[in-house]
């Protein structure tokens, strides 16, 4: 039965790793037909686009969005979750932050896209930022409205009761508390950030250049070698986010 | 010399919606008294304690602690202390500054602190689990522990929602004892509700019933077992009768 376990678990974990596998041979190898088992040749020049070059510069925007958005998404989500959770129409409220979820983010982003339009937020980062985050903000919503319980409500009320006020039950109890499911929301906005594509392209006009939009570039260009560097790259900071983030769950 | 009265209400009302959930209180509270008010699930007790806390507004009535009309203030400044069914520790602090936190909120110098808590400690029988932290504890542990933190702040009325509610039977007694000495130690003014028949039976000096939002209070304990809608004659039938 242990073995059973362990060959299902590596079965697993091999099929989790293949697709890495296959786009690290795609991103280094040159000249890899079929029937060939193996690429031709290894080749350093998609790998040092990351550090110069379109990729390198998509990077760089790409985490500067992301961490925008989480930031501004966790904390704004952390506030309204709040007030959410201790509000008579608790459930309608909630209802409306599922909204940009029911609805496909494309077709919320072509009605959007109007206004932004109007406000002339097309083709930049504050207007890429500020869809990105309408999507982000929703998700900090829904996934802090169960984390503000009864129990917190409750935790709160006896600070105060024993003496404290407002300030003192956030600085030395509900923050203090919170850190995990801040932290938690952090990498979780930041991954839907991350990966983002219909919403980027449509608000950012083609002009935004983030990592998703660069790897349907190159795969437009059917330029394979830089396609799986890119998709390389937007994985990675997902795979550590994600390993990180379990660690933390975890521990906390 | 009688105790001088330290809670007056009356005819305090409170509505949710169209139900509602407390009709007229009136009752008063002496220094040192311990009222406990026996009620159902949904008799409105514990929206009675929450008003006298100000976590919740009444409709109408009056609260008035020594002498001083405190619906308008804040729970901070009422000195009333709030304590729930379940223990409530800060999970991010062990146990001893668990006990210490009303002491730190008003900035109480260190060594004072120390002198304090570990004496309170000490009475709690958990002088060997101070630097644990609380889901290291036990049910009556984390109990005592929340108990402690609410003494340590000398509230002028202590307001117990169904405080033994999750422990054990075992553990519940042992709880109530400790608790009806530390009360006597520290002058305590308690309002305790419960459910429970027999736990009013045992913590309580003075006796009152929840029904429904409308409180009836009693003159005398006897008066209190005597009325047949307290349940306490039933009871008392039902194990004679098993006897």
């Amino acid at each position: 039965m242990r073995i059973l376990n362990k060959l299902v678990f590596g079965g697993l974990v091999g099929l989790g790793l293949l697709p890495l596998g296959l786009l690290t041979v795609w991103a280094l190898g040159e000249g890899w037909h079929f029937p060939h088992l193996w690429p031709k040749r290894w080749s350093s020049t998609a790998f040092l686009q990351i550090f110069s070059g379109k990729m390198g510069e998509s990077l760089w925007l790409s985490t500067w969005i992301s961490t925008c958005v989480a930031v501004f998404a966790t904390a704004f989500g952390y506030i309204t979750g709040h007030f959410v959770s201790h509000h008579p129409l608790k459930k309608w409220l909630l209802r409306l932050a599922y909204l940009p979820f029911v609805s496909s983010p494309v077709i919320l982003a072509t009605c959007l896209l109007f206004l932004f339009i109007k406000i002339q937020l097309v083709g930049t980062i504050l207007g890429v930022i500020l869809a990105q985050w309408m999507f982000a903000f929703s998700f900090a919503i829904v996934f802090f409205v169960p984390f503000w319980s009864p129990q917190m409500k409750a935790i709160e009320e006896l600070v105060y009761t024993l003496g404290g006020t407002a300030l003192q039950a956030m600085r030395h109890v509900l923050w203090p508390m919170s850190i995990a499911a801040l932290r938690m929301c952090f990498f979780q906005t930041f991954l839907i950030s991350w990966v983002q594509y219909g919403i980027t392209l449509m608000v950012g006009g083609g002009e935004i250049q983030t990592l998703p939009v660069l790897v349907y570039f190159y795969v437009n260009e059917a330029n394979i070698t830089f396609a799986a560097m890119a998709s390389l790259v937007l994985m990675l900071p997902a795979f550590i986010l994600m390993t990180v983030n379990r660690r933390h769950v975890w521990r906390d | 010399m009688a105790p001088s009265v330290l809670v007056v209400i009356q005819n305090l009302s409170k509505r949710f919606g169209n139900a509602m959930i407390l009709q007229d209180i009136s009752f008063s509270l002496h220094r040192g008294d311990l009222l406990a008010i026996l009620g159902r699930s949904g008799s409105g007790k514990t929206t009675l304690l929450k008003c006298l806390a100000g976590l919740e507004p009444p409709d109408s009535g009056q609260i008035v602690v020594d002498g001083q009309d405190v619906r308008r203030l804040k729970p901070q400044v009422r000195g009333m202390v709030y304590l729930y069914q379940e223990p409530l520790l800060f999970p991010h602090l062990n146990v001893f500054e668990n006990v210490a936190f009303g002491l730190r909120l008003k900035k109480i110098a260190e060594k004072e602190v120390k002198t304090q808590v570990n004496a309170l400690i000490e009475q709690l029988g958990l002088a060997d689990q101070a630097h644990k932290a609380p889901h290291q504890l036990s049910g009556g542990q984390k109990q005592r522990a929340s108990f402690g933190r609410a003494l340590l702040v000398k509230p002028r009325l202590l307001l117990l929602d169904e405080p033994f509610a999750s422990l054990d039977v075992e553990i519940r007694a042992q709880m109530q004892t400790l608790f009806l000495n530390l009360a006597k130690t520290y002058h305590t003014s308690t309002l305790l509700v419960t459910h429970d028949l027999k736990e009013a039976l045992i913590m309580g000096k003075r006796f009152g019933l929840m029904q429904n939002g409308s409180l009836k209070l009693y003159e005398t304990p006897q008066a209190f077992i005597q009325d047949e809608q307290t349940g306490v004659l039933r009871e008392m039938a039902f194990w004679q009768g098993q006897g």
